[in-house]
């Protein structure tokens, strides 16, 4: 990938993953989440992996989908 | 790379009369399609936007709709023409289903903009103009303010009605 | 071809805004826009009909994370 690509995802990957370590909020933080996962599908495509980029791209909001769920059951 | 830049801008404003008008056609304003849309529009409505153009950006939030559609239509002729940009609809009509959205918004948005995006690149235009583009148009919609754009999409949504 | 960095930029940019943005229901549309870009991203990194199918995967599956996460936010079903 070129590099100012490579940067400009890679910080939206750091970002993401800065931000979900700070904010408090638990919605906050699940979508910061999925920032970080939206940063990090571009290195998998640009290698190639498309199968694996699929995959991700559809197992991470299934996962969010589940911490929800134990989210809901804290608060109620 | 200034004429590419036009013809990105002028892809921008096409694909956004393009999936307003058919969001805006099947009362998207209206009311949320799927339950997290009046989530998104009660908060926008809190920092003084309006209902329905936030119940319509709502919608765009939670289930693909024709800014959706529009946008993988242009990765679909991108990659393989025509049938690429109606694979892409139906990608998104199967999307809308696993989001428990019943609408064809999506799906509409997608195939006319098939056809729209598919003209256009025998003109002078690349499918890349209209993939950028896009993105371009869904900022100035989710992007940028919401409270103006949620007024305006008001504004659309009156004159339909 | 600059719509690859135009992109990006505006997948930056939104991510941002999403980050600094306090209220959830208002994050969500600016954290929508980066998803319309990293999808837009995809298709552009790698001119592949593959590619199609990843984009939509991934656009159709922050959408659902997007809209679990708001239905989760309003108090109630998730589905």
């Amino acid at each position: 990938m070129i590099p100012a690509l490579e940067i400009m995802f890679g910080f939206i990957a750091i970002a993401g993953a800065v931000s979900a370590a700070l904010i408090r909020d638990s919605y906050g933080k699940l979508i910061s989440l999925g920032i970080l996962v939206g940063g990090i599908v571009p290195f998998i495509v640009d290698r190639g992996y498309l199968d694996v980029a699929i995959t991700v791209s559809l197992v991470a909001p299934i996962a969010t989908i589940f911490v929800l769920m134990v989210v809901r059951r804290a608060d109620a | 790379m200034l004429g590419e830049l036009l013809r990105i801008l002028a892809a921008a404003i096409i694909t956004w009369l393009l999936f307003v008008s058919v969001d805006i056609f099947f009362r998207l304003p209206e009311k949320g399609g799927v339950s997290g849309a009046s989530a998104v529009a009660r908060d926008i409505q809190a920092a003084g936007g309006d209902i329905a153009g936030g119940t319509m950006m709502g919608n765009i939030v939670s289930s693909p709709d024709a800014s959706a559609g529009t946008l993988l239509a242009a990765c679909g002729v991108y990659v393989a023409g025509i049938p690429g940009g109606l694979i892409a609809a139906a990608l998104v009509f199967i999307g809308n289903r696993i989001c428990h959205d019943p609408g064809y918004a999506g799906t509409t948005g997608a195939v006319l903009a098939t056809f729209v995006v598919y003209g256009f690149t025998q003109v002078g235009f690349a499918a890349t103009d209209f993939i950028a583009g896009m993105v371009i148009a869904i900022l100035s919609i989710q992007g940028l303010s919401h409270l103006h754009a949620s007024r305006l999409l008001a504004r659309l949504w009156r004159v339909r009605q | 071809m600059i719509a690859p960095y135009l992109v990006a930029v505006v997948a930056v940019f939104a991510a941002l805004r999403a980050i600094l943005e306090k209220n959830t229901g208002r994050k969500l549309p600016y954290a929508n826009v980066m998803n319309f870009a990293i999808a837009a991203s995809i298709v552009l990194l790698l001119n592949h009909p593959l590619s199609l199918v990843a984009a939509a995967a991934y656009f159709v599956g922050s959408t659902l994370e997007a809209n679990a996460i708001a239905s989760t936010y309003a108090g109630g079903g998730k589905q």
